[in-house]
């Protein structure tokens, strides 16, 4: 095996791991921090995908119309919260369901109003050359966006006074709410900001996955398992999770073939899941 | 598309309230309105309603309106078993008219089969389907991939690169390629076959620039496999390999595609809504002024156009719906002025005999013709399905089975 190759292999695996976890974080912190599963995480995601489409379309350059779509994302996320996932707070099955519901909703509604086909924007045509390789560099950057996202959601949970009711919320609901903590405004937060990370994931992924009603139904269940396997640990779970899960499935997927990089994905998925039923970080001592 | 969506709903409403008028003939659909799937159904049922309103305004069949019954098949497989179920039992019709995916045409042919309706399946496909009772007005995978393959290798190269979905329109293509390039002297170099649900194209991408080829054979099904475009033009393999496809533009993949990667993207097809003729000029025309044009028109649309135009002149030739004089008839060598040329359905295979068009990705989401084969023979099909000499077959050939 060529070095060339091989290092071509790793750059782009580690790509394809970051826009995994870029699509799983939203979904991570909803879980993570309201014991949620939103099923239409991914329809957020399309929802942030036309609404940087759109955007763009009015003639706002690209880089500020991913803004205009986590704002957007966030405050449909809030009514959602307010509409439907309050009421159904504890009761984890009924919540899927009303997600799922939603979902299905969000997605015809996409239909009538963007029809099936709406044009993209492309990729950036920029490139760069390992030895005989040539890559894509968007792709690329999505590592450092993904670090970035990291961080920004590090600095949220611990260094603000929203991240630190948002965690004494779910970790001591009752203490938290005996102290003068709105536990309801938070949770409504923090819903909001799950949204509005899937829509930043679905605007900044735009130029790699064209905008599709159907598109969330791509990355729901990929994001969905890392979350699961990740388990409690929000964020250092889900990144180690979709590095090996991502990463792994795109190594495999390189020097097999992609349907072997799918069987991977999800049969170490399934023993990750019979090993540790609970999340790989189910007994980590820390909490982010 | 809001527009076209409301007249779908009206013209169920109109079909599903149509019941007390006299009708001699009705015929039932079955298309994904909605659902994933819809890019294309929602075209083929507004071809279907479009045809039968053409035909009704110019006297109906037999002297009386053609009445329709339109069911959503929601892009389910489920749902095309038991409304062909419904359509036959229940609603009695004449002829049915559904499927887009080979699995939905395989759940209803044993149906239309047992229940002796002709079944007309307007979708280019893998090819190989054969039972008395089905009609296929879509092109096949080696009557397309025989022009195609030959036209590339003389323009690009001997080196081929297969990227195909992994179910049996991809395995199947794919078998053809082999055999095509096998004929023109040329090489598979290297395949990958790709689930439906992939939309990271990097391993793919790595991969053909390891087996350096001449062009790339793509396939891509689906919304996601579209991203395979962007990230191949992306990468700069563009302008160093060939990019040819079956497929693309059969969803108008083209719109979604940023021009950067879609101009000169090579594909071929049955039918593409630039296509000069003057039948084609007036069909374009009524479709329009139903339907508006903010989408183009598909080739999935205009072989449904076509089915229903060669149904209705077999059950005039016929003088009455019964299904033995209707296929009869539709077994006599029909031709007919399609908006992509003449066609003429084959009595034997039950396929059609039609142009087919190569074309090149414009830079403005379009696309313009390169060469134009007339009278394209589904040579697979004729060779395999004989229903003149063997009425009672009931098959899907594969080239894998002896």
């Amino acid at each position: 095996m060529e070095l060339d190759y091989l290092a071509t292999v790793l750059l782009s695996s580690l790509a394809s791991a970051s826009i995994l976890l870029i699509a799983t974080i939203g979904l991570a912190v909803v879980f993570g921090l309201m014991g949620v599963i939103n099923l239409a995480h991914g329809e957020f995601l399309m929802i942030g995908a036309y609404a940087a489409l759109t955007t763009t379309k009015l003639g706002i350059p690209y880089i500020l119309s991913i803004p205009v779509a986590v704002l957007i994302t966030m405050a449909i996320g809030a009514v959602v919260e307010i509409l439907v996932i309050r009421r159904l707070y504890g009761r984890i099955f009924d919540t899927m369901l009303a997600t799922w519901g939603i979902s299905m909703a969000f997605l015809q509604l996409a239909v009538l109003i963007f029809g099936t086909v709406t044009p993209g924007i492309g990729m950036p045509q920029y490139n760069f050359q390992i030895g005989d390789y040539s890559l894509a560099g968007y792709p690329i950057l999505m590592i450092g966006v993904a670090a970035l996202m990291m961080a920004f959601v590090y600095f949220l949970m611990t260094k603000t006074v929203y991240g630190m009711k948002a965690r004494a919320s779910i970790q001591e609901p009752e203490m938290a709410r005996a102290i003068g903590i709105q536990s309801a405004r938070v949770n409504t937060m923090t819903f909001a900001i799950g949204c509005g990370l899937a829509g930043f994931a679905g605007a900044v992924l735009l130029p790699i996955v064209p905008a599709t009603p159907s598109m969330g139904s791509v990355f729901v269940i990929k994001a969905f398992l890392t979350v699961v396997v990740a388990g409690p640990v929000t964020l250092t779970g889900s990144a180690l999770a979709a590095i090996g899960l991502g990463g792994g499935a795109s190594v495999t997927a390189s020097f097999l073939t992609s349907v072997a990089g799918d069987a991977f994905f999800f049969l170490i998925t399934a023993t990750l899941l019979w090993l540790y039923p609970l999340g790989i970080s189910a007994k980590w001592r820390w909490k982010m | 598309m809001k527009k076209s969506l409301v007249s779908i709903g009206v013209a169920i409403t109109v079909a599903l309230s149509a019941q007390f008028a006299h009708a001699e003939t009705k015929i039932g659909a079955i298309f994904d309105l909605t659902g994933g799937l819809n890019i294309y159904g929602i075209q083929q049922n507004n071809a279907l309603q479009l045809a039968v309103e053409n035909i009704n305004a110019n006297g109906g069949v037999l002297g009386e309106p053609i009445e329709v019954v339109t069911y959503d098949a929601q892009s389910e497989l489920s749902k095309y078993t038991q409304f062909a179920n419904t359509a036959l039992l229940r609603d009695h019709i004449d002829a049915l008219f559904a499927g887009l995916t080979s699995s939905s045409r395989e759940a209803i042919r044993p149906i239309v089969r047992k229940g002796n309706v002709p079944y007309f399946y307007a979708s280019l496909y893998e090819g190989g389907a054969c039972d008395k009772q089905t009609f296929v007005t879509g092109s096949t995978a080696s009557q397309q991939l025989s022009v195609l393959i030959e036209w590339a290798v003389n323009k690009y190269g001997k080196k081929i690169y297969i990227m195909a979905p992994d179910y049996n329109f991809g395995t199947i293509s794919a078998h053809w390629i082999h055999e095509y390039a096998k004929q023109n002297g040329a090489e598979v170099v290297g395949e990958d076959f790709l689930s439906l649900a992939v939309t990271d194209y990097a391993p793919t991408i790595q991969k053909i620039q390891a087996s350096k080829p001449d062009f790339v054979v793509a396939l891509p099904v689906g919304a996601n496999q579209t991203g395979f475009l962007e990230q191949f033009s992306a990468a700069g393999l563009k302008d160093k390999i060939g990019l040819v496809s079956t497929n693309y533009g059969s969803g108008n993949q083209q719109v979604v595609v940023s021009p950067a990667a879609g101009e000169g993207l090579i594909t071929n097809q049955g039918y593409f809504m630039h296509v000069d003729n003057p039948t084609n000029a007036k069909f374009v025309e009524l479709w329009t002024a139903k339907y508006g044009n903010d989408t183009p028109i598909v080739s999935v649309a205009v072989d449904t156009w076509n089915a229903v135009n060669l149904w209705a002149a077999a059950v005039n030739k016929a003088g009455k719906a019964d299904a033995g004089d209707v296929i009869a008839a539709l077994e006599s060598g029909l031709t007919f002025d399609a908006p992509n040329g003449t066609v003429t359905l084959e009595p034997g295979s039950h396929h059609l005999r039609q142009n087919i068009y190569i074309v090149e990705g414009d830079d403005n989401h379009g696309f313009k013709t390169v060469e134009t084969f007339t009278d394209v023979i589904p040579s697979y099909e004729r060779e395999k399905c004989d229903l003149i000499a063997n009425p009672t077959l009931a098959k899907h050939f594969t080239p894998d089975d002896k």
